[in-house]
């Protein structure tokens, strides 16, 4: 036993002590950090102010000022999300920020009204940068009637990535993009937007005011019918609501909120851990048992440990590899939900959107549910049961490319749970989910991935079973093979081979 | 003298290749005894079940007193004939750590490795990782890993290949520490010259079965002292010089003499001076090791390697 903890203990410290395997570990959070902070910093900071022009060439009614309304509209929505959250990080303790419509320039007015609310140190809000300004063009762009001739300066100019400097702009800037609007081809046909940018990639700018063009013709065309547009667009504005209950749930409290929905993904993301960290340290476990074999160092251990103690130190060495790892990814996922939380802070999301939320409820989730154990219980379970195959496996390899042939099956018979992780949350307890839970390789991702569902009891026990007495039944034949081959040299050892050691024929 | 190692009829077959047959040999506590063999001669498998990493088809064993190594793994040490290490790991913390796994507390583990490092002249890489030393370098760790507990029996598996000269003399004086501890040294090797030095006894395997078990001396004494004879002048009473086999002319007065086996050189010379011969040249070549080594082997091994 001595020996095994031994062997246990260098397994552990060779695999932890790489710079990959740190890496490895931080890269999850890092990668959770940049995926949910950076479309938050974008709305913060914003791209810089883009420059556009506006040419009006319509006949019939000036659609110039419908965009000006458009475009002034965005920006003041823009400014009043600046100051909810500049306003939410600044309250009281214990204060919330009040439901606030979202007229133009709603901020300022609530400045005023909020002051009791606000800290004293809360000092004054600064509007953003406006995203669009609307400015004139240079005078080698000047309009001058002919569309054609105008587009053929225009398209040179761009071209050229020239800079200018608008009017009330202190430095030289790019023109972001020139709309052109234009009667319709008949007279009772929508105007056309002619919209020339470099930047075809981003099309807020174009949707925002084909959007408002669109809404202006419909409500033109309405009032020529003899249709009220105000009473259209509040009909058109409604829409059915939609109220979700689970019957399992509590008397009272049966209606599916954000947490409801997160119970029952929350799973399937831990499956993929489950998933990830299961194959990856059975990878670590095949290479450092090749590196051993292949550097002949086997037999000198064999030298002072009997096979099964080889075999059960790494074992036991790798599993707290993993357990490090998928603690220090689980770990880190619940300590940035805190940090969101303490930085966002908390009273401003108890009333703000359900994006935050997400974190209360998934810090809730995690400490409150079965999600954890089970996650600990299926990653032993699973891992003693491909480790020991991949053990065996491995040691009737000299290198890692003989061994890449097994791996490869064992890989492929692994896609099953990962191709499984997105349909089993939809129907977690029908046939296809229950067929797969009792076959023991499966049993620890898709079992997992019906935690929330409440399968039936005989079921979680029954495959709990099952999978136990395959892991022993599974590192029972295993040993017998690893004694076996991990002294033999030669050829890869057959299936026929492998299974007359397993009955000790050899 | 009680054997530290002794092998009665062992014989071991991997399906219809007969590795080891009918194999006894007895190794007497603290003497260094030659394991010598062609290749596939059934050395390793040999020192494979010394080591209890296979068990024998038949036969007897007795390791240290007891029936199997296993039980007494920690007070034998090993060097396998292809040497390896974990290349990411210091000089010292790698012989630590096998001698931790014979049964050293990590403390007393990782001062014996320093210790050993200083004294076979490798102090300064102490801290060094293995992958950053040199082939021989890393063998003479490899070999400090094997004795730093301490043990009372070790078995060495062709501990001077890839070794230079050097190093090689360096590796005889561990040899020699060790025996001069009172451990008892069995070493394979291909090297006579490092059997006719350092070996009490030896053996010579040949297709898995002991060819010779005895003394240097002994096995020398399996082939017939040669004398080259040369007198001032034509000399016809040659042919009866007592105890001379055969008699090879190379002129009218110098001869090859072979002597039969137990007949000494000093009643020839003797004779010489009995009948007035004038000698110029009486030269006596005692056969070596490796003279024996391949009379003993050669057609067999030859067969081996040609196949």
């Amino acid at each position: 036993m001595r020996n095994a903890l031994l062997i246990a203990v260098r397994e552990f410290l060779d695999n932890t002590q790489t710079r990959g395997f740190w890496f490895g570990i931080l890269l999850v959070p890092l990668l959770w950090l940049v995926a949910s902070q950076v479309p938050l910093i974008l709305a913060r900071k914003g791209t810089p102010t883009r420059h556009v022009a506006l040419i009006d060439t319509t006949a019939g009614e000036r659609l110039f000022d419908v965009v000006l309304d458009q475009l002034k509209t965005a920006e003041s929505r823009r400014e009043l999300f600046h100051f909810r959250e500049w306003a939410a990080s600044r309250l009281k303790p214990g204060q919330a920020l009040p439901a606030v419509d979202k007229q133009p320039q709603a901020w300022s007015r609530l400045q005023k009204d909020l002051g009791p609310l606000m800290k004293a140190d809360a000092g004054q809000f600064a509007p953003p940068a406006p995203l669009n300004r609307l400015v004139a063009l240079p005078s080698e762009l000047q309009w001058r009637g002919d569309l054609s001739e105008f587009e053929g300066r225009l398209r040179d100019w761009m071209r050229a990535g020239r800079l200018f400097k608008p009017v009330g702009v202190d430095e030289e800037v790019p023109l972001f993009a020139v709309a052109i609007l234009q009667d319709g081809l008949t007279s009772n046909a929508p105007p056309i937007l002619r919209f020339w940018s470099v930047n075809q990639a981003d099309t807020q700018l174009q949707d925002r005011l084909v959007d408002a063009l669109s809404r202006n013709f419909r409500s033109r065309e309405y009032s020529r019918l003899g249709m009220d547009p105000s009473s259209i667009a509040r009909v058109e504005g409604s829409q059915a609501q939609l109220m979700s209950f689970n019957p399992r749930k509590a008397e009272g409290e049966e209606q599916v909120g954000v947490a409801d929905l997160l119970r029952q993904w929350a799973p399937s993301a831990f499956v993929y851990l489950l998933w990830i960290a299961v194959f990856s340290i059975s990878q670590m476990l095949l290479n450092s048992l090749i590196e051993e074999r292949s550097n002949r160092i086997l037999e000198v251990l064999l030298s002072s440990v009997t096979p099964l103690e080889l075999m059960t130190g790494k074992l036991v060495g790798v599993a707290a590899v993993g357990a490090v790892m998928t603690l220090g990814w689980i770990g880190s996922l619940v300590l940035m939900t805190f940090w969101t939380l303490h930085t966002a802070g908390a009273a401003a999301m108890a009333a703000d959107s359900i994006a935050h939320r997400l974190p209360l409820e998934l810090a809730t989730l995690l400490l409150d549910s079965w999600l954890l154990p089970a996650f600990v219980l299926y990653f032993l379970l699973g891992y003693l049961f491909y480790a020991a195959v991949i053990l065996a496996l491995g040691s009737t390899c000299n290198n890692l490319k003989e061994a890449q042939n097994f791996t490869g099956v064992i890989a492929l018979l692994m896609m099953v749970p990962l191709v499984s992780i997105a349909f089993i949350p939809k129907d977690p307890n029908g046939p296809v989910a229950t067929v797969l839970s009792w076959i023991p390789p499966y049993t620890p991702f898709v079992m997992m991935n019906r935690v929330a569902a409440n399968p039936p009891l005989r079921e979680v026990i029954g495959t709990l079973v099952l999978l136990l007495l395959s892991d022993v039944a599974v590192l029972w034949g295993c040993a017998r093979i690893f004694r076996t081959a991990v002294l033999r040299t030669g050829q890869p050892a057959s299936l026929v081979q492998l299974a007359r050691w397993v009955l000790g024929r050899d | 003298m009680t054997a530290a190692l002794e092998l009665r009829h062992v014989s071991k077959s991997f399906g219809r290749f007969h590795a080891v047959q009918d194999l006894s040999l007895s190794v007497p506590a603290g003497s260094v005894y030659g394991f010598l063999g062609p290749n596939g001669a059934g050395k390793t498998t040999t020192l494979r079940m010394i080591l209890g990493m296979l068990s024998p088809d038949s036969g007897e064993l007795s390791v240290l007193g007891s029936p199997s190594a296993m039980s007494v793994r920690n007070r034998v040490g090993y060097l396998p004939e292809e040497k390896g290490l974990y290349f990411k790991m210091t000089a010292t913390s790698v012989i630590a750590y096998f001698a931790t796994l014979k049964g050293l507390s990590s403390a007393r583990a990782n001062q014996r490795a320093r210790e050993l490092l200083g004294r076979y002249g490798l102090g300064a890489f102490a801290d060094k990782k293995v992958e950053t030393l040199s082939k021989g370098m890393g063998q003479k760790v490899q070999v400090l890993a094997s004795i730093a507990h301490d043990p009372e029996l070790v078995l060495f598996d062709e501990p001077f290949s890839g070794l230079d000269p050097v190093n090689q003399e360096v590796l005889e004086e561990i040899l020699i520490d060790l025996k001069a501890r009172g451990c008892t040294i069995l070493f394979s090797t291909h090297v006579m010259s490092h059997a006719e030095r350092l070996c009490d006894r030896l053996i010579i395997l040949g297709g898995g079965r002991g060819l010779f078990e005895g003394t240097v001396a002994e096995a020398r004494s399996l082939l017939p002292i040669r004398i080259t004879l040369e007198t001032a002048e034509a000399s016809p009473l040659l042919g009866i010089l007592p105890g001379v086999r055969s008699m090879e002319a190379h002129s009218s007065n110098r001869w090859r003499l072979e002597l039969e086996p137990g007949a000494s050189a000093s009643a020839v010379l003797e004779s010489c001076f009995e009948r007035s011969l004038r000698l110029r040249r009486f030269d006596v070549q005692d056969p070596d090791l490796h003279e024996v080594f391949v009379h003993l082997v050669g057609p067999s091994a030859r067969e081996t390697a040609l196949r």
